[in-house]
Order: structure tokens, then C-alpha cells, then sequence
């Protein structure tokens, strides 16, 4: 049973995220669970807005048109402004790069890349990580079975088109539903069947 | 508040008029992420009170006006349903909620990162559906449990609880009839891991000896409402994971 | 979670695109209710309560009852007044203010329900003729918006009428922790609401399903298989045999609906 931590709780000085330092202890800053396999702790939280981080890939919506770029809402508090010359129509759905994100949390886009047709799912942020897996295993999985073409951003959105689309949202929604207990690997494998 | 005369035997042969013994809680019941649309929230009953907490944030701050480029907005709206209190109360926030609010509100504000999130808006929204005493307290340690729920980061989960002076003697947790007709109510909240207050308003008479009495009373029942704050939290997520099994 | 209009627009077309081909997103029929679940007596300082879970929809309904002046012209009846507050912990678009006109919309069809098909007995409301009668306030809270605030709002308050005392009435004094007589009620108007979407009419809409309607109608019937309050909500316009079709499953559903009273 993997442990469940909340604000305020003490945990082991190896954390580092989702952590602050008071005197010489460490503290778990959200409710979240402690993930220490492989060595390391890491606390995994279990609810949040997604927040954008440099390098994160998301799946974007055009919602403004500015002088030499867009505005895209990314599913955060925060808008992401995408400098390109390629033309794009509000409500165009766009994969990107998190290039940078200010001070002031001013989230540039790069690498920006239509995504045509298709359907748009939305789960919880934080779960992302569970649908890509290790090594990107899990949406591999999901790909290879159900033969859907998948873009699955960081920021909650996910971006699917053809194949058993109705089974890979569905996987989908269990992995968000189950994504921090154990054994979830074999349960998703055996229901892709 | 102001020790108005009464009939009732507030204190009898060691028990208050509920059965309780001085530094006795009333009974509590937490539950966490019971509604749909916010982003965290928590019911909790504590005696006859019943309150419901919901937190929506970090969202766009509106009007961008008031946006914070260094750190996120914290409101707070305490308000109590028209057929919370026995005189059916007219809808909207009167001046003691306004009040409330804002000592809510500042209770909050350094327990929460609010540094993490410029620009946005964090709301709390407490409703109170019953009221028997203690409101402000229970609103407080619900939205703290809602703010966790909603995954917001934060020093700790504060705790409210509030002590007085009913007939002479000074207990934990006043219910309806002792808050009417008793002379002292000293409601505070604390963070439980650091001991320092974020909360404290007091109305009525204490002498010095009667306020540590009723401070230290009122601290060790917010200790004991924090561990059943953390129980819900850590309950909520481990009945899934019971439910999925074990590798 | 707080979605921009244009991503809504995206919804929009996969919604109206399934209820084009006879689905819901949710698996229902287009006449299905979701499910309905009274929590009674849940607030139980009030005269009367309840709080009606509708799928994710959540409204909490407080009755509370007080002596008054009677109106002039009905100085032998007592009085109903019914109000309706969305306070903003119920969703994301809910501001805190004064009533705005979803408010008070949904009270006023909610009231309409309860006084045209004559559920309180006003008459035996009458302590003084001229002078003295009750007052019932309906007090209506919402507490989770998931869709069709109308019906869920509507059902509290019938259920929490029908489970209501008077407070006791002592030498003119109120004793309000102790229960005088059950609220007089006779009747249990139900309220159907249908989303037109594309024409189509689908009952008891969830958010969604409202968020990208064409308009909104209410009809509340009676248990003599009447029709006691009508009301179309939004600007999408309506055929005659759509509303007639409209009018005939309100019948039928309400039945069923009234059974779980």
C-alpha cells in the first residue's frame, strides 16, 4: 500500500519536489502519495491544476489571434502565447512545446504542430504521467491495441483520432480513475484484450 | 455572548447540558471531495452543524485588475443558508459574515503558497446549511480540508476550534445554549505542526488564568480535530486504492 | 474546471452531433431522468428539508415557517414565498450578489409549481382572520450544478413541504424546537424539464447538455394529470407538436417521479 501524504506532513530529506524545508525537516506541501520505488521518494500529488514547466508537451486550443502569434488556452489558469508563421483559426487544436515560462508565469509555445480532425479528452493533470507510462509504455500499449492515433499533452488534454476510439477513451478514463494503485499495468493490459 | 440570564442549568453535577464533560468535542464527521464542480471541498458536521467548504483555484483572476503579479489572490466567502438559524435569515452577506470572511480569509493566507501562482485567484466558499455555534470554526477547518482536496499547496492544514467561560467554569467547544447564554467565547485556529495562530477573536470576560485555560483547552481540541482532518483525507484516497488491489 | 468559450465550441459539436443520432454522452435515452436521491430531513433545525441529489446535481431546500401579517386582499390565507440563491461554491460561473436572473427564474417556476396546483392549504394557514396567518419560506440552495437546476430544485421543495411541521404555537408565543401540526398539503406537483437541442427534446439535461442547448422548457403537472406552470427558458423557438410531445411525456414521466415521493 503506497502511503498517503498531506500539507504539513514530515517526510524523507531525499524528496524534492512538492516539498518544503522548515529548520533542518522536510514537508510534504500537498496531498499527495509517496512513490519510492526505484530508490527515491517522490511525492505524486492527487489533485491540481496543471502548471506549465519548460519542455512539458501540451495539446493547446487557439482561442486569439495577435500580431505574429496566438493565444492557446493550455487547460491552466495560464493562457501560453505561441509565436508562429503558420496560420491557424480560433479553435484549432495545436500540440506544442513549453519553450518558457516566465516570472510572471508568460508561457511561450515552440514546436507547434496542427492536429486535424479527431477528439478531445480531457482528465486530471496529474494523472497524465500514468497514461504516457515509462518510456512512454503505457499510450504505447493503448496505441498498438486499439490502433488510435493518440497525442497526449501534459497539460490534461488528450488528442485521439481513429482505431477503437471509444475503447482508448475508456482506458483512458480508468487509468485516470486508478492511476495510483499498484498493478494497474496488467488490469489495463487485460482490459485492452 | 454577554451572560444573559436564563433558566437552563448550564452546568450540572460535572456535565454541560449536552452530557458533555468540560473539555469534551462535540461529535465530528468529515468528508472529503464531495461535490462535482469544485475543484476541492469537504463536508463537515460538528454537533448540530453542518457546513459545506468548496475551493475553486488556481483560476484566472477576474477583474485582471486585481490580479497580483507576485502571488495569487485568496478569498474567502463565509455564508449561512436562510434556514441555517432558527430566525430565517435574509439571503446575502450581512456584516458578520463580512467579518468572518475576512479573519477567515487572513488565517489562510500565510498557511497557503500563494507565491506559487502570480496572477491567479484562489476562492473559498464556505456555506453554512445548519448552524449550532461555532460556525466560523467548522467553516475554517472544512475549507482547510477543501483546500487540500483541491491539491493546493500548502505549510499545513490549519484547525479551528474555539473554547469560553460558561457559569464560572471554562470548557472546550460551546454548543448553542452555552454560547447564548455564556460569558466568554474564545474561537482560534491554529497550524497544528508549528503551534502558531492564525486565528484568534474573543468576545466576553476572562481574566488573565481564565484566557491560558481556555487557550490551551481550545489548542488541545484543535490538535484532536487535525488528526480526524488528516483521516479523512488519507481515507478518501486509500479506499481506491484497496478497491484496485495490491501488486 | 473553468473552460473558455472556444473550447466549448469544440464540446458543442461532438454533443449535438450524438443526441443528432439518438445518444447522450452519459448513456441515457433522451427521456431519462438520472438518478434521483432525497436526503430528508437534512437540515433537521428547519420546519421542513431536503436535499435532492439528481445525477451530480445537488440542491439543498430549507422550509422555514414564521407569522405575519396576511396579504389585504386574502385576509383569511396564509402566506408562500420562495426564493432561490446559486451560491458560487456550486460552479465555476456562479458569482456571489444579489439574485441574478437565473436565480430568480428558477424560484418563481418553482413557486409557480407549488401555488397553481394548489399544494398548500391556505386556508387552514389562517390563526386570526385580518390579522394573523403563516408564513412558509421555501429557501432553495444550490449546492452542485450539474444540469436542470428547475427539476432538482423543484423536487426538494415539494419533498420538504410534504415532510414539514408548523413550529409549535403557544400563547402566541413560536416555540421553534418543538413540532404544532404537519404543514397542510394535498397534491405533489412534479416538474420536467426538457433542453432542445437540434430540435430534439431530451429530459432532465445535464450541464453539458444545457451549456450547448438551443433553449430550455419546464412543465410541472399535477397529480390529476394536470398542467399547473409552464415555462420556456432561453431564446431557441419551438413547434407546436414538439411542445404537445412535451406535454405528453411531462405526464407520463411525472407519474413515475411522483412515485418516488
Amino acid at each position: 500500500m503506497k502511503e498517503i501524504v498531506v500539507p504539513g506532513d514530515k517526510v524523507d530529506g531525499k524528496v524534492e519536489s512538492y516539498v518544503f524545508k522548515e529548520g533542518n525537516s522536510v514537508y510534504s506541501m500537498v496531498l499527495g502519495v509517496m512513490d519510492d520505488r526505484e530508490g527515491y521518494g517522490r511525492i505524486v500529488p492527487l489533485n491540481g491544476k496543471y502548471f506549465p514547466q519548460v519542455e512539458d508537451y501540451v495539446v493547446g486550443v487557439v482561442t486569439d489571434v495577435k500580431r505574429g502569434g496566438y493565444v492557446l488556452d493550455i487547460n491552466s489558469p495560464y493562457d501560453a502565447f505561441l509565436a508562429s508563421r503558420r496560420r491557424y483559426n480560433n479553435g484549432e487544436v495545436i500540440f506544442a512545446k513549453v519553450g518558457d515560462v516566465s516570472e510572471v508565469r508568460n508561457v511561450s509555445l515552440t514546436m507547434d504542430k496542427q492536429l486535424y480532425d479527431g477528439e478531445l479528452m480531457e482528465i486530471m493533470a496529474v494523472k497524465i504521467p500514468r497514461v504516457i507510462g515509462k518510456k512512454n509504455s503505457m499510450v504505447m500499449l493503448i496505441k498498438e491495441k486499439t490502433k488510435t492515433d493518440i497525442y497526449v499533452g501534459r497539460n490534461g488534454r488528450i488528442w485521439l483520432k481513429g482505431g477503437d476510439i471509444d475503447k482508448a477513451k475508456r482506458a483512458i478514463l480508468k487509468i485516470e480513475k486508478e492511476a495510483h494503485t499498484d498493478g494497474l499495468t496488467d488490469r489495463i493490459t487485460e482490459f485492452l484484450k | 455572548m454577554g451572560g444573559a440570564k436564563t433558566d437552563l442549568e448550564l452546568i450540572k453535577n460535572g456535565k454541560r447540558i449536552d452530557g458533555r464533560k468540560f473539555d469534551e468535542l462535540r461529535p465530528i464527521k468529515i468528508e472529503v471531495g464531495v461535490l462535482k464542480r469544485a475543484d476541492g471541498s469537504c463536508f463537515l458536521e460538528w454537533g448540530k452543524n453542518k457546513v459545506l467548504a468548496a475551493v475553486y483555484g488556481p483560476r484566472e483572476c477576474f477583474p485582471r485588475h486585481t490580479q497580483n503579479s507576485y502571488k495569487a489572490k485568496l478569498t474567502y466567502r463565509y455564508n449561512m443558508a436562510p434556514f441555517s438559524v432558527d430566525d430565517r435569515k435574509r439571503p446575502g452577506p450581512d456584516r458578520r459574515s463580512t467579518e468572518i470572511s475576512k479573519v477567515s480569509r487572513e488565517a489562510l493566507e500565510k498557511v497557503v503558497f500563494l507565491e506559487y501562482f502570480p496572477r491567479t485567484a484562489i476562492n473559498v466558499f464556505t456555506e453554512v446549511l445548519q448552524a449550532d455555534a461555532g460556525t466560523r470554526c467548522v467553516a475554517l477547518t472544512a475549507a482547510s480540508v477543501a483546500l487540500a482536496d483541491a491539491g493546493i499547496p500548502m505549510r499545513d492544514i490549519i484547525v479551528a476550534c474555539a473554547a469560553g467561560k460558561v457559569e464560572d467554569e471554562i470548557v472546550l467547544d460551546l454548543c448553542q445554549e452555552e454560547d447564548n447564554f455564556g460569558s466568554a467565547d474564545l474561537p482560534i485556529a491554529i497550524s497544528p505542526r508549528t503551534g502558531q495562530i492564525h486565528l484568534m477573536q474573543m468576545d466576553g470576560i476572562l481574566d488573565e488564568e481564565e484566557f491560558k485555560k481556555a487557550f490551551d483547552m481550545a489548542t488541545k481540541g484543535c490538535l484532536e480535530v487535525h488528526e480526524m482532518q488528516k483521516k479523512a483525507l488519507k481515507e478518501k484516497y486509500e479506499k481506491i486504492g484497496e478497491v484496485y488491489g495490491n501488486e | 474546471m473553468e473552460t473558455s468559450e472556444i473550447v466549448w465550441e469544440i464540446k458543442r459539436d461532438s454533443i449535438r452531433k450524438m443526441i443528432e443520432s439518438g445518444k447522450r454522452s452519459d448513456g441515457r435515452a433522451l427521456d431519462e431522468y438520472r438518478k434521483i436521491e432525497f436526503l430528508e430531513n437534512y437540515v433537521p433545525k428547519a420546519q421542513g428539508s431536503c436535499l435532492v441529489k439528481l445525477g451530480d446535481t445537488q440542491v439543498l431546500v430549507g422550509v422555514k415557517m414564521d407569522i405575519g401579517e396576511p396579504y389585504p386582499d386574502s385576509p383569511d390565507r396564509g402566506n408562500l414565498s420562495t426564493s432561490c440563491e446559486l451560491v458560487p461554491l456550486a460552479s465555476p460561473d456562479f458569482s456571489a450578489g444579489p439574485p441574478d436572473e437565473e436565480s430568480i427564474e428558477t424560484a418563481r417556476v418553482v413557486d409557480r409549481g407549488i401555488r397553481e396546483s394548489k399544494m398548500i392549504d391556505f386556508e387552514k394557514l389562517c390563526i386570526a382572520e385580518g390579522e394573523k396567518v403563516w408564513t412558509v419560506m421555501v429557501d432553495i440552495h444550490v449546492l452542485d450544478h450539474d444540469g436542470n437546476l428547475i427539476d432538482a430544485a423543484s423536487l426538494a421543495s415539494v419533498k420538504a413541504l410534504l415532510d414539514a411541521y408548523l413550529p409549535k404555537l403557544e400563547d402566541d408565543k413560536l416555540i421553534y424546537t418543538e413540532k404544532g401540526d404537519k404543514l397542510p398539503v394535498k397534491e405533489k406537483p412534479v416538474s420536467s424539464t426538457f433542453a432542445s437541442i437540434n430540435g430534439k427534446s431530451i429530459l432532465d439535461p445535464s450541464y453539458e447538455e444545457e451549456r450547448v442547448m438551443d433553449s430550455k422548457f419546464t412543465i410541472v403537472t399535477t397529480e390529476n394529470g394536470e398542467i399547473c406552470a409552464i415555462q420556456k427558458s432561453g431564446s431557441g423557438p419551438y413547434k407546436r407538436e414538439d411542445v404537445e410531445q412535451m406535454i405528453e411525456m411531462a405526464l407520463k414521466r411525472g407519474k413515475e417521479i411522483r412515485k418516488q415521493f
